[in-house]
């Protein structure tokens, strides 16, 4: 059947394009216009990254049916001049990139008519709010996005600006036009796409799979045969479109042994459950969500493994918690918190285009936060030598844990690419990326918390289970061993196995749910002993650095001006509450920097990959500020496999890891050159060729870890954070807004601060989903996760955002080679945990489940 | 293409699982999940189906692929209960595109219904799995064997209006009567039928209108409860005339006369308003999950009698006090 043609004039030229009329208008702008600025995420009109104007007018493609573009013009980011952009990147409102097309596709129309309209003024937070409320940035972003709209409305940003006021992200122009590409945007010649065939049951060994005749089939299922979760990837197909390759995917044929299947925690613990992993070899290859650190092995009773423990003096903690209890001690505080599963909800979904090369090489461009990782796990499983595998993940669209690792995208487009002898891609839609892809386990955890007479605390026990699906490793309760002195503790942790897909690690794994239990209950201490909650935690909290942010946090204005507990009786309720969190200090000892000098310019190669967090910006930083340059002298080649070994982005490690190579490389340079101080720009001319290696210093006494493992090393400290936030309680219709939080962050040197600032805002909208908003649902009868879109899965949206100011703490990191850590977990530990004790402040009423829902605030409030 | 082309073309679409498609957003997101699968029958191609039409006798008449963001901003100051309607149901994008007619008509939010591993009662099976599921987003009213709540906010204040529909080949009729407790349909319009216009009587002599959804983010999300009232009142702050309604709720959008009944007559203070919003809990048979609904039913009923009368009612903690 021949396709109609439509004609459509996009960004002010004419085409001509044969289509299904009743495909998504954004297949045809990005597949057969190739405009691929314009980004597909949700597929249900949520998030606004496919937004166009059509004849001016913002609409969103994904819903548009192609027929819609007939005789209409159309703009993509790629047909946009605006200031809008210039603005966005100013005040840096992105961060991975991956939203923002749509944001200033969005922003451009609004700006325009808001001027014509009101003049040059800036429109309030309220109104920017309600204009951009179709779109979603999982980064967090929308701080800098409010700046850059109201800014942009003033029209501050209507001429271009001079050099030194570039972007505070160096590729950030790069995303505002569109011109960023991303893994979902190659396009090789002959490229087909690939489609997984996911299993239909939550339990089941899978005695055949067949394909049409002629299909190439790649199987993708462990040696055991056995699918233990609904999506389990089985096989994987390809096709000339991705249309294609699902439809095909379909007509794969499983034949199933159906298994008993626990779907959730509940079935999994009753009696009789069928166990999951009955032998010793199946609990061995467990995946783990923990973050690269092996587990030790534990005990198992069906489907419960552990306790794994990180006691201290636990006998002490238990006999003085029971005795309390014999004595019915009011200082004894005991309850149960839970949290939900949160999903990554990166809006790249995971992706590879995977091409062999004729000299027998492998090419993978992938959506990762490990390009090294992958690279050195792809050679070993393909058994190709040493730079025989190259990856290429130049921008990627968000990550926050869940691209790590050799993943089955990758795994089924080398297969796929192999078996067809061309270059295939496979992209996960957002229903696979929502229900597949990893997850920070849910928790349940009981605590009991014992001041002894003099207020210092006596005991504390934390039982936590995790539900990590298939996944073990959940550390909960481990994190409780970090936190406020020696105090005798029992800390244990069990991981609860059902049959769903794998947990993974999650931004500060085990943090916030850690946070959620201790922070709740310390606060529930400080109103039983009458104190101020700050004051408490200074008195039980040995680390200094802390001690300065306590000393910060009690002297804002918003805690001295805080509702006394449960005081109120209005209907809105204004509540201020703290948490404190800590974290550990990973690095990647093994970090080089290579500089190069090429046509004048300084070349920076590293393997590590900007996921959004801001690290070519912090390595062109440090070049220019040592070596003196302009921005046109440097560039930075980062997002592919090289010789500079690079870290993975995860455990907050890149910048400590690279920074202070870069700066050692800038050294070796000047040192080539001869030139001891002020800008060597003047001797780039003559060096063309020269190259230098620099690397990561050795911290002064060395790390807590003899030697890195899978790259890691444990690092001297713990960096510190303290959260003040402020809430407004609507206690009639149950909304919990977060007007104000404050973030007091010790991690040592900030290297750019700007993008630090960024990376703490986005872990405060992070923290605020995960306290009232996101949460994973179940069916209860066969496990389907019916949260498997945007409309359902619910994360923060601009409208959401608090107003954010954050103070960092920059003393005590001087045995730190560079003086500064990682930050971007510290940053979002204790949100959620900040916001249920302002919601306690403000109501009296004392939350114990995550998120804080409207019905459970109602019912909480009224019980 | 004339409405009669149309019609014939949508009675050959439909003898192939086709349907009608309007702005498009419902029908394409149905169609990712595998809930539509087409051929569809663009309705925009026929003349006359878009444009307000202010008629001599103070009604209007609404065409049906007027866009929900045209209502939004032209029928602000006549119906603002609508407008206001029209201007907080999904997102900016959504709006400009999506009609007023497609809106009424579109299918329910159900997760079980939209998800293609489940068949319930809307999808051509015989059960409702969210009935013993997770229905957290169900209803409150319990009338119909499918527990999913009607997704039409424009309905919610069409049928406080008194509207009437326009449709192909017959006599206008109320809103009301698109809708029933059937579960397998989220309206009762015929296949084949093509919703031409709303039409809505003149407003009140002095319309004073509110409309409030119920949800736990600041924008874009579905109502857990959404309210709409329209009151008028005369010099002495008595109430003339009111139309209540409420989505989120039920199968179908409900009006509620009952609380019309206690306003009419009565001086709009907060203890009528009070005792008036109290009024819709009486229906409420709550499920399992949704038992939060009954009173934020109350509540969100109170809040837009609160707003539309101008009658500040935060202070006191009403609806759960038996005083």
């Amino acid at each position: 059947m021949s396709e109609p043609s439509i004609g459509i004039t996009v960004n002010g030229t004419e085409h001509q394009v044969s289509t299904d009329p009743d495909r998504p208008a954004v297949d045809v702008i990005r597949d057969e216009l190739g405009l691929t600025g314009t980004k597909l995420v949700c597929g249900a009109g949520v998030c606004g990254a496919c937004t166009l104007q059509l004849d001016g007018t913002p609409v969103a493609s994904c819903l548009l049916p192609a027929a819609a573009l007939a005789g209409k013009s159309v703009t993509t980011v790629e047909g946009l001049a605006h200031p809008v952009q210039r603005a966005i990147a100013a005040h840096d409102g992105l961060q991975c990139g991956y939203c923002t097309p749509g944001f200033v596709v969005e922003g451009a129309a609004f700006v325009d008519t808001w001027r014509a309209e009101h003049g040059d003024v800036a429109p309030s937070r309220e109104e920017i709010a309600a204009a951009l409320a179709g779109h979603l940035c999982r980064c967090g972003a929308y701080d800098g996005i409010y700046d850059a709209i109201a800014a942009a409305c003033t029209g501050a940003h209507d001429t271009v600006e001079a050099d030194d006021s570039r972007p505070p992200r160096v590729e950030a122009m790069e995303k505002v036009t569109g011109r960023a590409r991303y893994t979902t945007d190659v396009q090789l010649p002959d490229q087909l796409d690939g489609a997984i065939v996911r299993s239909a049951s939550a339990h089941a060994l899978v005695r055949s799979v067949k394909a049409p005749a002629d299909t190439v089939l790649v199987d993708l299922l462990g040696a055991d045969r056995v699918v233990r979760y609904l999506g389990q990837p089985i096989a994987a197909v390809a096709a000339a479109t991705r249309a294609q390759a699902a439809e095909l995917a379909q007509q794969v044929v499983v034949e199933y042994e159906r298994r008993p299947a626990a779907v959730d925690v509940e079935h999994a613990q009753a009696p009789g459950a069928p166990v999951i992993y009955p032998t010793k070899p199946e609990r061995k290859a467990a995946p783990n969500s923990g973050e690269g650190v092996p587990v030790l092995p534990t005990s198992w009773r069906g489907n419960v493994r552990g306790p794994s423990s990180m006691s201290w003096r636990s006998r002490t903690a238990v006999k003085r918690i029971e005795e309390a209890k014999g004595r019915n001690d009011s200082k004894l505080f005991s309850a149960t918190f839970t949290t939900p599963v949160q999903v990554h909800t990166c809006l790249e979904p995971h992706g590879c285009v995977a091409a062999w090369q004729p000299d027998g090489s492998l090419v993978l461009h992938m959506s990762t936060q490990a390009v090294g990782e992958v690279a050195e796990r792809a050679a070993k499983r393909w058994q190709l030598g040493e730079g025989q595998v190259r990856v290429v993940a130049e921008h990627v669209g968000g990550g926050f844990g869940a691209k790590t690792g050799l993943t089955v995208e990758a795994i089924a487009a080398v297969e796929l690419a192999k078996a067809h002898g061309v270059p295939v891609r496979v992209v996960f839609d957002r229903s696979e990326e929502l229900t597949t892809t990893g997850y920070r386990p849910g928790t349940h955890t009981e605590v009991q918390l014992l001041a002894d007479d003099e207020g210092e605390l006596a005991a504390l026990t934390m039982d936590t289970h995790g539900d990590g699906g298939v996944a073990i490793g959940s550390g909960v309760a481990a994190l409780g061993r970090l936190v406020y002195g020696t105090a005798p503790r029992r800390l244990r942790d069990f991981d609860v196995i059902t049959n769903q897909s794998p947990g993974s690690p999650f931004r500060g794994p085990g943090g916030p749910p850690m946070a959620w239990a201790v922070e709740r209950s310390v606060d529930e201490m400080a109103v039983r002993l009458g104190e101020d909650p700050i004051a408490l935690r200074r008195r039980w909290d040995g680390n200094k650095k802390r001690h300065a942010l306590y000393d910060w946090a009690s002297g804002l204005p918003v805690w001295a001006d805080r509702p006394a507990p449960g005081a109120q009786t209005g209907r809105f309720r204004r509540g201020v509450g703290v948490a404190a969190g800590n974290w550990m200090y990973f690095l990647d000892p093994g970090t080089t920097v290579e500089l190069e000098v090429v046509d004048g310019v300084v070349v920076a190669r590293n393997t590590v990959q900007d996921i959004g967090t801001g690290i070519r910006s912090v390595i062109t930083g440090v070049l220019r500020d040592e070596l003196g340059l302009p921005a046109d002298r440097v560039r930075v080649e980062i997002g592919r496999t090289t010789a500079a070994h690079g870290p993975t982005s995860g455990g907050s490690r890149t910048t400590t890891s690279v920074a202070p190579a870069v700066h050692d490389a800038a050294r070796l340079l000047r040192k080539e050159l001869g030139v001891e101080r002020g800008s060597i720009v003047d001797r780039l001319d003559q060096a063309n060729g020269l190259r230098v290696r620099g690397k990561r210093h050795r911290d002064r006494r060395g790390y807590l870890t003899p030697f890195a493992m899978n790259g890691v090393a444990v690092g001297r400290g713990m960096s510190g954070a303290v959260h003040v936030t402020e809430v407004e309680v609507d206690t009639r219709l149950g909304k919990t807004r977060v007007t104000r939080v404050w973030a007091g962050i010790a991690a040592g040197r900030v290297y750019n601060e700007r993008l630090a600032y960024s990376q703490c805002a986005g872990s405060i909208i992070q923290g605020v989903g995960f306290a009232l908003h996101e949460q994973r649902h179940l069916d209860p009868a066969t496990g389907v996760v019916l949260t498997d879109n945007l409309e359902d899965y619910r994360i923060p949206g601009i409208g959401d955002t608090p107003e954010i100011e954050v103070h960092f703490h920059q003393d005590g990191w001087d045995h730190v080679t560079g003086g500064g850590i990682g930050l971007g977990e510290l940053a979002t530990l204790g949100v959620a945990a900040s916001i249920g004790n302002a919601v306690r402040n403000a109501t009296g009423w004392s939350p114990l489940d995550l998120p804080i829902r409207p019905d459970r605030l109602l019912e909480g409030i009224h019980a | 293409m004339s409405i009669e082309a149309v019609t014939t073309a949508l009675t050959t679409a439909l003898a192939h699982g086709g349907e009608p498609r309007a702005g498009g957003t419902d029908v394409m997101a149905r169609r990712g999940v595998g809930r539509a699968t087409g051929p569809f029958v663009d309705l925009g191609v026929v003349p006359g189906m878009r444009g307000i039409e202010w008629r001599p006798d103070g009604s209007v008449r609404i065409a049906a692929m007027t866009t929900v963001a045209e209502v939004a901003v032209e029928l602000r100051d006549a119906y603002p209960a609508l407008a206001a309607t029209a201007g907080a149901l999904a997102t900016p994008q959504i709006r400009a595109v999506a009609t007023i007619g497609g809106n009424l008509l579109q299918r329910n939010r159900c997760w079980y219904y939209r998800n293609p591993a489940f068949s319930c009662f809307q999808s051509g099976g015989d059960g409702c799995p969210a009935r013993e599921g997770d229905h957290l987003y169900s209803v409150v009213i319990d009338e119909s064997p499918c527990v999913a709540p009607h997704p039409s906010s424009m309905a919610v204040a069409l049928l406080a209006c008194d509207a009437k529909v326009e449709v192909h080949g017959r006599d206008a009729v109320p809103v009301a009567e698109l809708y029933s407790d059937d579960p397998s349909h989220d309206h009762q319009l015929a296949a084949g039928e093509v919703l031409l216009a709303v039409v809505l009587p003149p407003p009140f002599a002095t319309e004073h209108g509110s409309y409030h959804r119920a949800i736990a983010r600041a924008h874009a999300e579905w109502p857990l409860v959404e309210a709409v009232a329209r009151l008028e009142l005369d010099q002495d702050g008595v109430i003339t005339a009111a139309g209540v309604a409420v989505g989120g709720v039920a199968r179908t959008p409900l009006r509620l006369p009952e609380v019309e009944a206690a306003l009419v007559g009565a001086h709009a203070d907060e203890d009528t308003l009070v005792a008036a919003a109290r009024l819709a809990e009486q229906r409420c048979t709550p499920l399992p999950g949704t038992k939060y609904k009954v009173t934020l039913l109350v509540d969100t009923v109170l809040e837009v009698l609160a707003r539309a009368s101008g009658v500040p009612c935060d202070i006191r903690d009403h609806a759960r006090r038996a005083d």
